[in-house]
């Protein structure tokens, strides 16, 4: 019934009648107006720029959101096979990070992790993607602490034979002795056993430098990772005098561990600014001391700190809570000389002091003139702990640390790697979780003869790519915490979260970077060139942009709440 | 950063686009300009409205970018006449499906020129007439079709072609009519306004005015970039501001009485509104004429406020800040 109208170039069918069919526009391609196209871009969130175990942070929370909680466990557990134990432990820098802080409140990230990985070993979820033994070659893991077990399980998770020694009779590290009001034994053992159960010959009791040399896991394995902690007390003296019944802040923690007491002082000094230091002044309270302090030239952490003064690197919170117990924490302070009576400490003399951070070597000063008296019945050095060289003398040289190149490996070295606190900037759990993955891909990309380009930290999405227009603010939850009397025993402080509420404030992140799906783009387009594919077997995104109409006029990136679409120059 | 968008090539859009989620009046390949607000206003209208239409569309932007002869972009029944006669038209259609028994429901579309202005008596005569037509006005407050003159909705100070600004004058010197107090007059069963900015909003009106019998009437603020002088990815960051600013109160009115209005969870000031867009740029100059009319532009926004009480007491789902929060796997959207 139509005719064709003399258009040569043309095949448009013109009818005659005065009517055109319904829909025929789309014989315009009209994206060839566009100058720029926008793209699908997942960028890294601030949340996972953050996160030393570098954790898909918004992938979980979306999964956990949308009531999916195996799946947001299965994805968290792509990085970090201790969620129960970081969600419990890690000071969490994502929280810090997280964009949500800067509109109302940051999302409560590791109630969320923790969540989940208590209900993984409720349930008895296992550890998805292990196929097996798909890898010819066997990697030797020294040191079964979050760093070596994250290297072994991820070394698993890619189907290589892993063998895992250990100098103490169980795996854990120094995770052992974070005292149970913050990780109770059991959940870290329950932890632990499940990534033993990935298939990993687990040898405990084996030390590098008694039972097993070096030398002999280069013969015997393909690459050798290497995790032993520090476990060398620092020395401590006080111009040379010691009293003689000296016990180390680290040695009484895994004391109370392993043989269930401790001494009960009227009196106990404790020196030092870390996480051991205020482990041990609190579990001293707990266990019959009367009065407990801690010295430290440094400030309290958390503080606004113009001064260019050093905090303490014990975990803000940690801090505060040892306060609220009781704790006497005399910032700012040096013990200049400890008065002894027949070997025994009786006072410590105090000076006015202040660690000074000039670059990267902190400066100490001390100011005589100040001094004053504590009485007391012990003095406990918590000053740090340094790499045990036995086993590993070739390596160290005259370094008190592990140095590593790029690539993962040790200095010098092409098969054997390292990781965790042995290595410079360690010191909380989910670095050496972050380090054993990374040292696990290395590992990996040398046994595939794969070049991995240096990993450059990812540059989170900035805040300002986020449209706030389409979120509200919404109260936070609130980890609930045992408070006054209710926290002189051991039980854990913090709760985890009933699963509703949990639901709810991973509900709350803005998936900075990530799509939320939340059918913008596809409803704001002028030009319907944007088409949903969700549920869609066999196209993996769930919108996709049709060029052939896409004008490029940027509504739906400008309208994406976040940041998942960017406009690029028209090829 | 994974460039994921870019369609893969395995996709068929066309056997896609059968099997969207959602009703598509208006097909792509249209010739509107980018970010075009009318027509994603109209496309909205439709997705709520549903197949069993026929439009009635006056003359304008509308119109012409959808009907590219001999190529339409509608899918639904659609005819153009006249610029002032789409009332009469659709008032026309709806008798005679009446008189046949059908129940196929009548829209009558046209921008403010044909609405405010030139359509305005065709428009009073069926609403007076009691047909059961739902007339919606695509507002975009001036002449765009024919190069931007300023028309009975273009508001106090924006500059059009024919409202220039300069030393005598700072863009219209005239008022927005007050389109909806003539409407509220006629005591028609519904009418309300809406904006591009808060499709959920949209779309339970454009339902709730064909559930009513009898005429109903939707003001639809939609912003045109290419008239306004604003950035095409603006289209809703501009008309979001419309309504938090006051200047566009979103209303609704049974039987001429206004019966609820979207609460300003954050009034914005007017400045604000007047940045990005090049109809009230001059208002921003540092002269004491142009602050003297951004003074009056906040003062008329002040008295729409004050008159429709649209101060929010307390944050709710319904207000400028809720109407349009987002919901994974976009729920909101229903």
């Amino acid at each position: 019934m139509g005719i064709d109208k003399e258009r040569p170039a043309s095949s448009v069918r013109v009818n005659a009648g005065g009517f055109a069919l319904p829909g025929t526009s789309r014989m315009n391609h009209t994206g060839s107006w566009r100058l720029e196209r926008p793209l699908y871009v997942t960028s890294p969130s601030p949340c996972h720029g953050a996160c030393p175990a570098h954790e898909e942070i918004p992938v979980y929370l979306d999964h956990l959101a949308m009531d999916r909680p195996r799946q947001a466990w299965e994805a968290l557990v792509a990085a970090n096979p201790l969620p129960a134990v970081t969600g419990r432990v890690c000071p969490h820098p994502c929280e810090t990070a997280c964009h949500r802080g800067s509109y109302d409140t940051a999302v409560s990230i590791h109630s969320a992790e923790r969540f989940l990985g208590d209900m993984a070993l409720r349930e008895g979820w296992p550890y998805p993607g292990l196929d097996g033994d798909q890898r010819e070659e066997a990697v030797a893991v020294v040191g079964a602490g979050p760093s070596g077990l994250s290297c072994a399980y991820h070394l698993r998770r890619v189907g290589y034979r892993v063998t895992l020694f250990e100098a103490l009779p169980e795996a854990g590290g120094t995770c052992r002795i974070i005292p149970d009001y913050r990780l109770p034994a059991e959940i870290l053992s329950r932890e632990v056993e499940r990534i033993l159960a990935t298939g990993i010959d687990f040898r405990p009791g084996q030390k590098l430098g008694r039972e097993i040399s070096l030398e002999e896991l280069e013969e015997g394995f393909s690459a050798v990772f290497l995790a032993p902690g520090r476990q060398k007390n620092r020395i401590y003296s006080v111009d040379h005098a010691l009293p003689g019944d000296l016990h180390h802040g680290l040695d009484l923690l895994w004391e109370w561990r392993n043989v269930g007491s401790l001494p009960r002082w009227d009196r106990a000094v404790v020196v030092g600014g870390g996480n051991t230091a205020v482990d041990l002044a609190r579990t001293l309270l707990r266990t019959g001391s009367r009065e407990v302090h801690v010295v430290t030239d440094e400030e309290l952490p958390g503080l606004p700190s113009p001064t260019g003064r050093g905090a303490m690197p014990a975990i803000a919170r940690e801090v505060a809570m040892a306060l609220e117990e009781g704790v006497r924490i005399h910032t700012g302070r040096r013990i200049g000389r400890l008065i002894l009576r027949e070997e025994r400490v009786i006072a410590v003399e105090l000076l006015h002091a202040l660690k000074e951070i000039e670059g990267q070597t902190p400066v100490h000063r001390a100011f005589s003139g100040t001094e004053t008296i504590l009485e007391t019945d012990a003095v406990i050095p918590a000053v740090g702990q340094e790499v045990d060289p036995a086993g590993i003398e070739r390596l160290l040289g005259n370094r008190t640390f592990l140095s590593l190149l790029p690539t993962g490996q040790v200095e010098g070295e092409t098969r054997i790697f390292a990781g965790g606190d042995a290595c410079p900037g360690g010191g909380i759990v989910s670095q050496a979780v972050g380090s054993g993955h990374h040292g696990a891909r290395r590992i990996d990309a040398l046994l595939r003869q794969k070049t991995l380009s240096p990993e450059s930290p990812p540059s989170p999405i900035p805040f300002t790519s986020l449209n706030l227009a389409y979120f509200e603010e919404r109260p936070a939850y609130v980890p609930r915490e045992r408070h006054g009397e209710a926290r002189t025993g051991f039980s854990e402080i913090e709760t985890t979260g009933p699963a509703d509420e949990i639901r709810t404030e991973a509900d709350r992140c803005f998936s900075c970077g990530h799509c939320l799906e939340c059918d913008n783009c596809w409803t704001l387009c002028p030009d319907g060139a944007v088409l949903r594919t969700a549920g869609i077997p066999g196209i993996p995104v769930p919108y996709v942009f049709d060029y052939d109409y896409c004008k490029g006029c940027g509504l739906c990136a400008q309208e994406c709440p976040s940041g998942h679409i960017r406009m690029s120059p028209e090829p | 950063m994974t460039p994921i968008g870019s369609r893969p090539p395995s996709v068929d859009t066309t056997a896609l686009r059968k099997v969207q989620p959602r009703f598509s009046g208006i097909e792509s390949g249209h010739g509107a300009c980018q970010g075009c607000g009318q027509a994603l206003a109209a496309r909205l209208v439709l997705e709520a409205a549903g197949p069993d239409v026929i439009v009635a569309n006056a003359t304008g932007c509308l119109e012409i970018f959808t009907t590219p002869w001999p190529q339409s972009a509608w899918t639904v029944p659609w005819i153009h006449s006249l610029f002032e006669n789409a009332a009469a038209v659709a008032a026309g259609i709806e008798v005679a499906l009446r008189a046949q028994g059908r129940t196929t429901r009548v829209l009558a579309f046209a921008g403010d020129g044909g609405t405010f202005d030139i359509g305005f008596q065709a428009l009073s005569g069926m609403l007076e007439r009691n047909h059961d037509v739902l007339f919606v006005c695509f507002d975009n407050e001036a002449y765009m079709n024919t190069g931007v003159q300023r028309s009975g909705s273009t508001p106090h100070g924006a500059w059009t072609n024919t409202s220039p600004a300069g030393r005598v004058r700072q863009g219209k010197r005239h008022f927005k009519k007050d389109l909806l107090a003539i409407i509220a007059a006629h005591g028609i069963p519904y009418a309300a306004t809406a904006s591009v900015a808060y499709p959920s909003d949209l779309r339970a009106k454009v339902r709730r005015a064909l559930d009513v019998s009898g005429p109903s009437f939707l003001l639809l603020h939609s912003p045109c970039p290419l008239g306004w002088g604003h950035d095409s990815a603006l289209t809703i960051s501009v008309d979001r501001l419309a309504v938090e600013t006051g200047l566009f109160p979103i209303l609704e009115m049974e039987r001429g009485h206004v019966v609820g209005s979207m609460k300003i969870r954050n009034p914005r000031p007017v400045h604000e509104y007047a940045l990005p867009q090049f109809r009230f740029r001059h208002l921003l100059a540092e002269t004491p004429e142009a602050r003297e009319e951004l003074e009056h532009l906040q003062a008329l926004a002040d008295a729409n406020i004050e008159r429709y009480g649209l101060l929010s007491d307390a944050p709710g789902p319904r207000d400028s800040g809720g109407a349009d929060t987002v919901r994974r796997g976009g729920s909101r959207w229903g």
